[in-house]
């Protein structure tokens, strides 16, 4: 337990603020990719991408309730965001909301190291709705999703 | 980062103290028992969840050997069949599931007489059921269970190696979309 405690109240409170601004800077780039993904599809399908952005609004709100209430400014979302997949299809679109769960999973990664395990427990679980949403979206299996190849021994 | 230190062991400690007690208990009685070696919260922690993992591949290498027969009575041509997706998808959770159990073990820091010592049996699930959905039904039960477990382990564990169960935990909770259950319609 030697990684805990090292910051004091007000230092843990600023690690607690810069984790949960990060999965919000996240969860803000899927909720606009979801836009994209939903324009693409129809049917059943255009109802998944309408939950999935719905779950996504969901958490960007706990997520700035969580930060209003460590007495943080939650960073706004940006007017536009850069996809990492130009979207013309609808496989294209699905591909794109696999990539955008991923990117949620990863940046829960730094609620999950806090010490607060009522954080902990929030980021872990949208580290696994991410990855049932990823999986529901086609994704290939993935052993360990978030988690940097660097961080794995070998 | 995030490896911990099994002081003085792991399992192997509470098995030792185990027995070590019993004996003392046949020479002296039970009043001749020491003090269990406390045992540290994250130790307990990784401990449960190399054993959880151990429990999974065991339960996966069943479900392999039970599926071709399974598809067989399942498709009722009298043709075994050699495999198909379903058995696919189990091969490559499975391999998921020993990549999970690698990375655990490496977190674990054993000193080198216990680190050397004859490894403890694994745990052994009931036999696997026969049919085919059936099957892929349990696994994907025991994939939640175990993703819930992981994750109510996170606080008891250092930064890194909650990660890292975390990191597990997504993967057993996505498994259980690619056995079947929670995918979207075609």
């Amino acid at each position: 337990m030697t990684e805990r405690g090292l910051a004091g109240p007000r230092g843990r409170t600023k690690q607690e603020v810069a984790a949960l601004q990060a999965a919000l800077a996240a969860e803000q780039a899927a909720i606009y990719g979801y836009g994209i993904v939903g324009a693409h599809l129809t049917g059943t399908r255009f109802a998944a991408a309408f939950a999935d952005s719905i779950a996504h609004q969901r958490t960007r709100d706990s997520l700035t309730a969580m930060i209003t209430a460590r007495g943080g400014q939650p960073r706004p979302a940006a007017p536009a965001y850069r996809m990492p997949i130009a979207v013309h299809s609808a496989a294209q679109a699905r591909s794109l909301a696999i990539v955008l769960e991923r990117q949620v999973t990863a940046a829960y990664l730094g609620l999950v190291a806090l010490a607060e395990p009522a954080l902990r427990r929030f980021g872990a679980d949208q580290m696994r709705a991410a990855a049932v949403r990823s999986a529901r979206w086609g994704a290939r299996p993935q052993a360990f999703p978030g988690l940097p190849a660097s961080s794995l021994r070998r | 980062m995030g490896q911990v230190r099994a002081e003085p062991t792991r399992r192997a400690m509470l098995v030792a103290a185990g027995a070590g007690s019993l004996a003392l208990a046949g020479c002296k009685g039970i009043t001749a028992l020491g003090a269990r070696p406390k045992m540290h919260a994250d130790v307990i922690a990784l401990d449960h969840a190399i054993t959880a993992e151990e429990l999974m591949i065991a339960r996966y290498r069943l479900a392999l050997a039970a599926l071709p027969a399974a598809q067989h009575h399942a498709g009722g041509t009298g043709k075994p069949k050699a495999g198909g997706p379903d058995r696919a998808v189990v091969a490559a959770l499975l391999a998921e599931h020993k990549e999970h159990l690698v990375q655990l073990r490496a977190r674990l820091i054993l000193p080198p007489r216990l680190a050397t010592a004859s490894p403890q049996p694994s745990p052994t699930p009931a036999a696997a059921p026969a049919a085919r959905h059936q099957i892929l039904a349990e696994l994907a039960a025991a994939e939640a269970a175990a993703s819930d477990r992981l994750v109510g382990w996170l606080p008891e564990v250092p930064p890194a190696l909650a990660q890292l169960m975390a990191s597990i935990a997504a993967a057993e909770a996505a498994h259980v979309v690619h056995l079947g259950y929670g995918r979207l319609a075609p």
